[in-house]
């Protein structure tokens, strides 16, 4: 709200420099947005809506700087007579007050210093009844609207619920439909106003204009706030309205604005009406002074209750047992119970004179959820692996998510987004580092590796997951050894890695068939009947549509944090102790099928070996000259070893034989 | 042919033998003194013919003795030369090592971990919570009924039809602060509590400059018999030194928010200009970092505990901000776009 330094002076004993009444006003909670040409710009919170005004600001000011003869009373004034307008209230839950007015009318120009000040508040100036209604709700908050008598069909106002179908043309030109969730001001026949945002462009004050009734009214906040949304139109007055009016301040309004109008020359006055069916008692709080110094954590001299509260418009009481009565005025519409007190003495006490002090913990915290070091172990373990940490919105485009839907799954959309490209939640963390890594290649970044963890949202509602993608090289640029792309196994390495980080042996790899990745380089990390992780090459229709070059092979990877146990690796760890014996080592090379799995290889040496084999570890596979056509030769070593004694080359010899008339039989496998 | 000039080229051999700084230039120089066609020494022997058979006996000794003591000096000098050169199979060390690649952290993962570590450190525990979020535990609990104005703050995005959140229960919206995680926990546990929830947020916000509609906030919550807003203060004071410097001061200025009352923003003095004023602090001095209060009452009667009997500080800050003016990063985008650019900045 724009605040005339020069028309506040008026109601307060401010200081004459600007900046300085700006800032100390702004150190009891309203943000100064800008200070310029003596207007002071406040942005005032949604709690307050009696600071929309200068005599809302001008209290907060008393307080600083305390009037000395007390704060100026508002001229109140209340007129009723057989020839008052007749008012009808037939939605009393809707606007429970009503105040009008009839005045005969001079439309002309305002007096310049009413327009300077209108529009140095950043009102412009229309004519002198319209003006005189801005210049009202700029100083005390109470938004007023003039309707022409004479277009007003039966010369009377009914405040009704709209009728379906019905339409207003408003003052901005635009024809409105109405519905029976709205508020309106209506003649006889038809609506002249949405009450408390907009006039109708038919009734509104003109030139002509010889007779006018002028409304104050105190209108539902939720109402006007709903029909606000619901037109999309926000006016000064709705936005004082929406966050709550002071129901006494439609008759006070009325009383300034004649007041204005006849010293103005712009209106006599005639009769009024206030119709208020319900009327609202004062609301009384009781203040303890024990209840302060608990919240703020001093105590606070028992005097600045009273010097702080009062300027503010409460009628404190004088203190009993360190507990005060307080009465709330009908504008402090966020002042409800004793803590809103205790935030006014806090306010203007000053939070810089608050001691600083430390909560005392009177016990050890409770040990974090295991999660969180789950995920922590799983960042840092990635980030050694050489995958950059990336973040990623959580909402992507449809065309992004779909190959990453599981099949049967609706995706789980926005309803209101803020465009097309974050339109849906991501299934898979897979699209927004796919998204990443070809932003980084457009760039001229062709190695690219890059990981995420966080929240994906899928047919078991939302998870934890973490997501790797790699394209280009596979090793460091290096002098020593060629460079070389990216293949399935340093993505595979890559899971492995994390999983053995995370303390899970037995890890079992299988093809996977999920339709985002190429068939045959693609697969699936399983344990304990679990999916750990799915990882392959991507499809290459998918990463050309996400803007790689066709023809580069991307490898992706994406692990179920949720599967991964959420128990520190080594927690339950016994060691074993070193071997006394040492090991015999063997090579062995046998010609297979080239589609005989390495993971049945090692499983039938482990069933035709001793329990002396210690270890399987393949260290050559080869096709080409001297390998017959859809056969491979597989190189594995077996190390050998017992607790209990020296194993002899005979019986390793034994088992050697065991394993190869074994691995024969069951595989047609040849030793080479 | 005269004994000067075997004198000057003496003189000669000397300089240059002086300033030969490597093997090569050591076997250049022999080759131009002593080759055989041409060496500047085998001329004179061959010039000896034209000198007078009186003068050719001592000339002949003078040549001769020079060829001699050039021959053993350049020899020398090899020698030592030679010793120097790298034995078989050395390495050159100046050729770069084979670095393992290792991926950088995100700076905002590697703030928030610097951020939970100085709370940790403070006695605070960790929570996480859903992303998703249902009314009740986004708004409703935080004294944000239906139809309450404060929900404008907080421009939320809302689910097309429900969906099962971490938290078991049908979730309509995405959260827009972590307050819901602290509604949860104190809906299972009595205090004394002392917690932070970091965690991703969002909110109806166009991407600019300054604002993503993602954003990751850490808020804070403490309740206990007897916790004061002095105590946030003292809190707050001791995070933000930590983070920002122990020569950064810390300002309270009332502010509103549903769920704390009294409410306060919390600012520190810019970094930029030391509190003078500058274009980064709008000419303030200040720079706007968290906001904060003491729980409404309101929020304790929702999960059962009785305000009167029970105290407690809530702080809350977007980490998005507080990196933008730790690090002097221009353009909040950045952190989303992951350039590794922009990403190889920040430390391993």
């Amino acid at each position: 709200v724009k605040i005339v330094h020069q028309w506040l002076a008026g109601l307060a004993d401010i200081p004459d420099d600007v900046e300085v009444v700006a800032r100390e006003i702004s150190l009891r909670g309203f943000e100064v947005a800008e200070v310029a040409n003596g207007v002071i710009d406040f942005e005032i919170t949604a709690n307050r809506p009696d600071c929309l005004s200068h005599e809302g600001i001008a209290r907060e000011a008393h307080v600083i700087w305390p009037r000395s003869g007390g704060a100026a009373g508002r001229v109140t004034g209340r007129v009723t007579g057989p020839s008052a307008p007749t008012v009808a209230i037939e939605a009393p839950d809707l606007c429970p007050r009503y105040c009008a007015q009839l005045f005969d009318v001079k439309v002309g120009p305002s007096p310049s210093w009413m327009v300077e000040r209108l529009e140095a508040a950043g009102v412009r100036s229309i004519n002198n009844i319209v003006d005189v209604t801005n210049y009202v709700m700029l100083e005390m908050g109470q938004p007023m609207h003039a309707f022409d008598l004479e277009k007003l069909g039966g010369g009377r106002l009914v405040i009704r619920r709209a009728r379906a179908g019905e339409t207003l043309k408003t003052l901005d030109g635009v024809e409105r439909p109405l519905d029976p969730e709205m508020l309106v001001i209506a003649d006889a026949n038809r609506a002249v106003a949405v009450g408390g945002l907009m006039g109708g462009l038919e009734s509104e004050i003109s030139a002509g204009t010889t007779k006018m009734v002028l409304e104050s009214a105190y209108f539902h906040p939720p109402s006007v706030r709903r029909t606000s949304k619901r037109l999309g139109l926000k006016t000064e007055a709705s936005t004082r309205f929406e966050r709550g009016g002071d129901i006494n301040g439609p008759p006070a309004g009325l009383a300034r604005a004649a007041e204005l109008l006849e010293m103005i020359g712009a209106a006599t006055a005639g009769a009024a009406v206030d119709v208020y069916p319900a009327p609202r008692g004062p609301v009384q709080l009781e203040l303890r002074a024990g209840r302060i110094a608990r919240v703020l954590g001093v105590s606070v001299p028992a005097a600045d209750v009273p010097r702080i509260l009062t300027p503010l418009g409460f009628h404190v009481e004088e203190a009993r047992d360190g507990r005060w009565i307080v009465t709330v005025p009908t504008f402090r519409v966020d002042v409800l119970r004793e803590i809103d007190l205790i935030e006014e003495v806090g306010r203007h006490f000053g939070f810089d004179n608050l001691p600083v002090t430390f909560p005392t913990l009177a016990a050890a915290q409770a040990a974090p959820d295991l999660s969180l070091e789950r995920d922590r172990r799983t960042r840092t373990t990635l980030a050694a692996a050489g995958f950059s940490e990336s973040m990623t919105f959580a909402f992507i485009e449809r065309a992004a998510a779909e190959p990453f839907y599981e099949p049967n799954v609706p995706p789980a959309a926005i309803a209101n987004p803020l465009s097309e490209k974050f339109a849906v939640l991501r299934p898979s963390l897979l699209p927004g580092l796919i998204d990443s890594a070809s932003h980084n290649r457009r760039r001229g970044r062709k190695d690219v590796r890059l990981f995420e963890s966080g929240s994906r949202f899928g047919a078991a509602g939302e998870g934890r997951a973490v997501g790797l993608v790699w394209s280009g090289a596979g090793n460091a640029l290096h002098w020593s050894a060629p460079q070389r792309t990216v293949d399935f196994f340093d993505i595979k390495g890559a899971v492995e890695l994390l999983c053995a980080s995370h303390g899970i042996a037995d890890v079992e790899y299988a093809p996977s068939d999920v339709a985002y990745l190429v068939r045959g380089r693609a697969g699936e990390a399983r344990a304990g009947g679990a999916r750990l992780a799915v990882l392959g090459q991507l499809q290459p229709t998918i990463a050309e549509a996400r803007g790689f070059p066709s023809g580069e092979e991307v490898y992706v990877a994406e692990c179920d944090l949720d599967a991964l146990a959420t128990r520190i690796p080594g927690g339950e760890l016994r060691t074993a102790s070193l071997p006394k014996f040492p090991s015999i080592v063997r090579d062995v090379s046998i010609l297979v099928d080239e589609a005989l799995p390495a993971a049945v290889v090692r499983g039938t040496i482990r069933s035709a070996a001793p329990e002396t084999l210690h270890s399987i570890v393949e260290f050559d596979r080869y096709q080409g000259k001297g390998i017959p056509d859809g056969r491979v030769s597989l190189s594995l070593r077996l190390t050998f070893r017992s607790p209990e004694r020296t194993l002899t080359d005979d019986e390793v010899e034994g088992a050697m034989g065991a394993i190869v008339e074994t691995l024969r039989r069951e595989h047609a496998a040849e030793r080479r | 042919m005269s004994a000067d000039s075997i004198h000057t080229l003496k003189s000669q051999f000397d300089r240059e033998l002086a300033a030969a700084a490597s093997e090569a230039e050591l076997r250049a120089i022999r080759d131009r003194y002593l080759s055989r066609k041409g060496g500047l020494v085998s001329n004179l022997l061959k010039a000896l013919g034209s000198a007078s058979p009186e003068e050719r006996p001592r000339l002949g000794k003078v040549v001769n003795e020079l060829k001699a003591d050039i021959e053993t000096r350049l020899n020398q000098q090899l020698e030592a030369a030679a010793a120097t050169r790298p034995p078989k199979g050395a390495v050159d060390v100046t050729l770069p090592g084979r670095v393992p690649v290792v991926g950088h952290r995100h700076p905002l993962a590697l703030l928030r971990e610097r951020i939970e570590t100085i709370f940790a450190r403070m006695g605070f525990l960790i929570i996480e919570g859903p992303e998703l979020e249902d009314d009740y535990h986004n708004f409703e609990a935080l004294n944000m009924p239906p139809e309450h104005p404060a929900r404008d703050m907080q421009d939320t995005l809302y689910l097309a039809a429900p969906v099962r959140s971490m938290a078991g229960s049908p979730a309509t919206l995405l959260r827009t602060h972590t307050s819901g995680m602290q509604i949860r926990y104190m809906e299972t546990h009595q205090p004394p509590v002392r917690l932070i929830a970091p965690g991703r947020v969002y909110r109806r916000d166009n991407l600019d400059l300054t604002h993503t509609p993602m954003f990751t906030q850490v808020e804070g919550l403490v309740v206990g018999e007897d916790v004061t807003l002095a105590d946030l203060k003292g809190t707050l004071d001791v995070f933000v030194k930590e983070l920002f410097g122990h020569d950064r001061r810390v300002r309270f200025r009332p502010s509103f928010f549903p769920y704390t009352e009294p409410s306060a923003e919390v600012d520190i003095s810019c970094a930029a200009c030391e509190g003078r004023g500058c274009a980064m602090c709008k000419r303030t001095g200040w720079i706007e970092i968290l906001g904060s209060g003491m729980v409404h009452p309101a929020v304790f009667e929702a999960v059962g505990y009785d305000p009167e009997k029970y105290t407690g500080f809530a702080f809350g800050m977007g980490i998005e901000r507080v990196a933008l003016l730790k690090w002097g990063v221009e353009d909040i985008r950045l952190f989303y776009e992951n350039d590794l650019r922009f990403l190889e900045q920040f430390p391993l």
